[in-house]
């Protein structure tokens, strides 16, 4: 249906003559057809550009043509053409926005910045990567996409990875997962797509999102599909390395622990371009904190987001130490975790030497009144931090009015989150107000320097 | 009027009040009595009626009613975001909690297995000591109550494990039936959180449209207000405008009459003026009428003369152009002249310089010429005395060739025809062979007579014993050797000359002051030697390495012969006369006489320091000397001092044979002569008999035959009878003349 469908549009005239020898053909409007004309023989340019249209797989004719017979052809251009031909000649956004249109409905442009056409070859990557069973498809699949789509993909968010011999969509409909799982289990590896063929190549490519896992295994769970080896993890952080231009680097969820995470960072030192990183839902200890720390200062982060992982004190000392010689990082989230209030101080200290943290989320961190105390001393010498957040820790009455205290001093601070915090509603009140003059502040600085410019 | 049109709050939103409960109120009213404040003091400040201000102040609160939209729809934000993260942080606290709980689980429970463990082994132990107790037991009953207990406690132990092991399933149970909660109140709060989000996001949509409108509300009141006070102000400024209009206009309509009646006065007043100008200034005219008549006639006379002068000056002009024209054509002519002149006179330059050129290289190739036949004339002049000596030499063995023939015939006469005595004459020349200049060339240079003077206090002696040796015998072998043979006399002969031409002038100075002065020079004239020189002389004999200094020395002074050395000698000794003289009057006056004489050829011939000075002396001298000799000599012809030599050697040669034997020649040859004649006749004569011999066999020839024909027989008379006869005859006059021949 499709086809014929696709068969039509690729050549409507064709259409039109054959129709025309019914009723049509005596009226002389056909209000409902905007390409009618009452012309019986068609002009020779338009039956040129027919030609071309229909041919165009075989004998690609596009940046010749005059810009009015250009913007012709590429609006009867089918979608279905090979991308080999069309990857690299056509730029029009209207023929990409056809594709992705016809291929996933209506989409959000906006997150692939007003590209359609990388919107198009992003998400036709990240599809070929996601269905990628290592082993079993060739990796000439991913190659071969290589040329056509690497001055296009900036950005690539892989939502699963899945590991060899087993398809889970497939096991979905073949069932006989267990055979699949023991069978993955006694495999020889269970590696999964090695990045390390394909993000050099990518030559803009700035922002990589990893998933190592599967999506929506369903009733078919089993461990080791969530698995990410120890070798996956080296082919990985040297693609990494390779990859310079990466400014964004994120990953979720694939049991990331101390070893495999000082082994990334061992790769991802001195990265020339590396601006955001996040390693969120894993397994990170101190030890991998501690590398993580190294890298801070190693590099040009500007945000760093490690919530939901196991650092305690000494990975957040050690994150401390790093944060107080720091000056790039913008954005520190430690949500999750267990810094305890030998961490929370060493937090704290680092805030009194930092000048250019911005942001700090310590949520759900077993921070308790001393903690409150550090980082009451530190508002009050910090004039860089804008937004802090500490819901979720038992400071409890008598942190609350050290905090109060401490806000009370700061000017800087437009956004302070003390809920479940088991502080007074007093205090709860009190700081609201002070970071709602703070906010009236910045907003009169805002309103004043644009005025000034 | 702008507050009252500020005024009509909406009905959502009532003005702030310091004493509301609300706090975000409560800022409001101060802020906006802040605010209204300072109007009012900038009010005070500024004065009233400042339309400015109003605008701003209008502006303001337009201004006020956004940031209040603003703040509002912020709040609005906050509390929504709040109340959705709300349930992610209440999430996050249930997540810590159960953390807590599960880590203080894990710990309970460990401690538990610890505990367990711990027990379990020491149940253990206990039943493996009884098994050493079971063995000692010996009664079976005992045996078996041991045993019984054994397996009792084992049971016990396995209970207590499968306890454990029952409480650990019982919690992972527990904890799955707790993860499907979590999971279905995760999902419930992920509902609750979309909910909520959509909830905030139409309730942001409502708020933002009221704002909205509130704004728009704001703005169309403030437009309105403006609008209102715009219009009021408008109207009374027309009003304003039509009464002052009107006002006006009375007053122009007055000012016209009045005007009016001024300017009637005004005209009647300009009548009577002008009326009476009118008669002053016809009067006038007539007066200047008559003035510019008489300005007339001056201007014609004027012009005339004008034109006189003018055509006169225009002849002057014209002469002026044509001398000009003419001076003009004369530069031009002069201008042409001096080009022609320069042409010339470069071209004359240019010949000159060619001519000199030319002349320059004449002269050169004439030098050229000169030098080249001054070449040849040497070369002839060499060519020619070569030529000289040739035809001296051919002649010369000619001339001896013949004097030896002559002395041969002389020899010949003398032995042969008159058979006496020969001696040959004495012959010196024929030992000499060349022409006599080339022998007088030989004079020794300088060198070889310094030579032999060194050489000479080696040989001194013996040369002059030898000398003195010769001397004593030449005389005597002269004397022989010129009685025995020619050779002889001729060696004496040669060194008679070369004694002759060695001792040719008389020296007055002698050989030993010669040699001395030499020798002095050696020591003291060294400068004149070159360095190199003296290096290289260095590893040869001290005599040798004197004459080669004396040779450098010589050439350097210009000294060349034998003559210049005695020169030398000679000059050095006056000179140390004049010194000499010099000192002695000088010490005459101071002291005495001292012998004079002693020292003419004394031992020191000069004194060393003095040898520079003389030097200069003689080499100033001995140039000017040379100078006028070498002049002279140039002058010289070659040949005429040679001439009489010549002759002379000529004439000894030709006078070989002495007159006396040419007289004895001379009558020798006529007496030969005669004989000759005699002996031609006899020739002639036994010639003459030989003809008429033969003459006589053929007659008888002839007569036989007569004789023997048979003719004769028929003659009468035979013939041979006849014959007969002058046979006889014949015979007759032969012995005859043979007879008289004798």
């Amino acid at each position: 249906m499709a086809e014929t469908i696709g068969a039509i549009l690729m050549d409507p005239p064709v259409m039109r003559r054959n129709l025309a020898a019914d009723a049509r053909k005596m009226r002389r409007i056909i209000a409902e057809d905007p390409e009618w004309s009452l012309a019986v023989v068609p002009l020779l340019t338009n039956l040129c550009l027919e030609h071309i249209v229909s041919n165009f797989e075989a004998k690609p004719m596009l940046d010749d043509l005059l810009p009015s017979h250009k913007a012709y052809v590429l609006e009867k251009l089918p979608p279905s053409l090979p991308l080999e031909v069309t990857a690299n000649l056509i730029s029009d956004e209207g023929y990409w926005k056809k594709c992705c249109m016809e291929r996933w409905g209506l989409g959000d442009v906006t997150a692939y910045g007003n590209s359609w056409k990388r919107m198009f070859f992003e998400r036709h990557l990240e599809i070929i990567i996601d269905l990628f069973i290592p082993d079993n498809t060739d990796p000439k699949t991913v190659l071969d996409m290589v040329p056509l789509c690497k001055n296009y993909v900036k950005k690539l968010s892989i939502s699963q990875l899945l590991p060899p011999i087993k398809d889970p969509q497939k096991a979905d409909d073949d069932d006989s997962s267990d055979t699949g799982s023991d069978s993955g289990f006694d495999g020889p590896s269970m590696d999964h797509f090695d990045f390390g063929i394909l993000l050099d190549k990518l030559i803009y490519l700035e922002e990589l999102h990893l998933v190592y896992g599967v999506k929506g295994c369903g009733m078919n769970f089993e461990w080791n599909l969530f698995e990410f080896t120890f070798r996956d993890c080296e082919s990985l952080a040297k693609a990494l390395k390779s990859c310079k231009t990466l400014r964004v680097l994120r990953i979720h969820q694939s049991k990331v622990d101390n070893e495999k995470c000082r082994l990334l960072v061992s790769y991802l030192l001195d990265h020339p371009s590396l601006q955001d990183l996040d390693l969120s839902h894993n397994l990170i200890g101190d030890r991998g904190a501690r590398a993580v720390g190294k890298l801070l200062n190693r590099s040009r982060m500007r945000s760093l987001n490690v919530y939901d992982n196991q650092i305690r004190g000494a990975g957040a000392q050690a994150l401390a130490y790093a944060l107080a010689k720091n000056t790039s990082l913008l954005t520190l989230n430690l949500r999750l975790n267990r810094l305890g209030d030998e961490g929370g101080q060493a937090i704290a200290q680092a805030l009194t030497k930092n000048q250019t943290l911005v942001s700090l989320h310590l949520g759900a961190n077993q921070l308790t009144e001393p903690t409150a105390i550090a980082l009451s001393q530190a508002l009050v010498q910090n004039s860089t931090l804008r937004s802090i957040n500490l819901s979720c820790n038992r400071l409890g009455v008598d942190g609350g009015k050290v905090l109060e205290e401490g806000m009370s001093h700061n000017g800087a601070v437009v956004d302070c989150d003390v809920r479940l915090t088991g502080i007074q509603q007093e205090s709860e009140v009190c700081i609201s107000q002070i970071l709602r003059t703070n906010q009236s502040k910045t907003r009169k600085k805002q309103t004043q320097e644009p005025n000034i410019k | 009027m702008s507050q009252n049109g500020n005024v009509p709050q909406p009905a959502d939103v009532p003005t702030p009040s310091v004493l509301s409960d609300n706090r975000e109120e409560r800022i409001a009213a101060r802020r906006l009595r802040i605010v209204a404040r300072n109007e009012a003091k900038q009010r005070q400040e500024q004065g009233e009626g400042s339309s400015k201000e109003v605008e701003k102040r209008e502006d303001a609160k337009s201004q006020e009613q956004v940031d209040r939209s603003k703040l509002r729809i912020q709040r609005l934000q906050t509390d929504g975001t709040e109340l959705v993260s709300n349930i992610q942080v209440a999430a996050d606290a249930r997540e810590s909690f159960r953390r807590d709980e599960l880590e203080e689980a894990r710990r309970l429970r460990l401690g538990k297995l610890e505990a367990e463990a711990k027990s379990s082994l020491e149940k253990f132990e206990e039943i493996s000591k009884r098994w050493t107790g079971a063995r000692l037991r010996e009664i079976p009953q005992e045996l078996r109550d041991a045993l019984n207990s054994q397996t009792q406690l084992c049971a016990t132990l396995i209970e207590d494990k499968n306890k454990l092991i029952n409480e650990l399933q019982q919690e992972l149970k527990v904890c799955d039936d707790r993860y499907v909660r979590d999971l279905k109140r995760q999902a419930d709060e992920v509902d609750l959180m979309v909910e909520r989000m959509e909830e905030q996001v139409k309730s942001l949509i409502t708020t933002y449209r009221e704002e909205i409108k509130e704004i728009q509300g704001s703005f169309d009141q403030e437009y309105n207000a403006l609008m209102e006070g715009d219009l009021k102000k408008w109207e009374k400024l027309r009003k304003d405008r039509g009464d002052k209009e009107a006002e006006s206009l009375s007053q122009r309509i007055s000012r016209v009459e009045e005007f009016e009646a001024l300017l009637q006065k005004l005209r009647v007043e300009d009548a009577e003026e002008y009326n009476m100008i009118k008669t002053k200034l016809e009067t006038d005219v007539q007066v200047l009428q008559q003035q510019l008549q008489q300005m007339k006639a001056t201007y014609q006379l004027n012009q005339e003369k004008l034109e006189y002068n003018f055509q006169v000056l225009k002849k002057r002009d014209e002469e002026n152009t044509i001398t000009k024209s003419q001076q003009k054509r004369k530069i031009t002519r002069l201008q042409d002249v001096l080009n022609n002149l320069k042409i010339k006179l470069s071209n004359q330059e240019k010949q000159t310089r060619e001519e000199n050129q030319s002349q320059t290289e004449e002269y050169r190739r004439i030098m050229h010429q000169y030098k080249h036949m001054e070449k040849k004339k040497r070369r002839f002049a060499v060519m020619d005395a070569q030529k000289f000596e040739e035809v001296w030499r051919m002649n010369e063995e000619e001339v001896k060739a013949l004097v030896g023939r002559a002395l041969e015939i002389d020899r010949l006469i003398y032995q042969q025809q008159l058979g006496l005595d020969w001696s040959p004459p004495p012959l010196p020349f024929m030992q000499r062979s060349g022409p006599i200049r080339a022998q007088r060339q030989a004079r020794s240079s300088a060198l070889q007579t310094a030579t032999s003077m060194l050489g000479r206090d080696v040989e001194e002696e013996e040369e002059e014993d030898d000398r003195k040796m010769d001397e004593e015998e030449s005389p005597t072998t002269a004397a022989t050797a010129e009685g025995k043979s020619g050779e002889a006399g001729v060696g004496t002969g040669s060194k008679a000359i070369t004694t002759g031409s060695g001792t040719e002038k008389p020296r007055k100075v002698s050989q030993k002051t010669v040699k001395r002065l030499l020798e002095l020079l050696c020591d003291e004239a060294g400068f004149l030697i070159e360095n190199k020189l003296l290096k290289l002389l260095s590893p040869l004999e001290k005599t040798e390495q004197s004459l080669m200094k004396l040779d450098s020395i010589f050439s350097a002074m210009g000294i060349d012969n034998e003559e210049d050395i005695y020169q030398l000698a000679e000059f050095f000794v006056k000179f140390k006369q004049q010194q000499q003289q010099q000192q002695e009057e000088e010490e005459a006056g101071a002291s005495g006489v001292s012998g004079p004489g002693d020292s003419v050829e004394g031992e020191d011939l000069i004194h060393p320091n003095d040898i520079l000075m003389a030097l200069k002396a003689f080499t100033a001298q001995h140039h000017r000397i040379r100078n006028s000799q070498a002049a002279q000599r140039a002058g010289e012809s070659l040949v005429s001092c040679d001439v009489c030599e010549d002759v002379q050697y000529w004439e000894s040669m030709a006078r070989v044979i002495s007159p006396t034997k040419l007289t004895v020649w001379t009558s020798l040859e006529k007496a030969l002569e005669k004989y000759h004649t005699v002996l031609t006749d006899r020739s002639k004569l036994l010639v003459d008999t030989q003809k008429l011999r033969q003459q006589n066999s053929e007659l008888k020839m002839l007569l036989h035959q007569y004789v023997n024909s048979r003719v004769n027989a028929e003659l009468e008379i035979p013939p041979t009878q006849v014959i007969q006869i002058a046979r006889n005859d014949v015979i007759n006059n032969q012995s005859v003349t043979r007879t008289m021949k004798r």
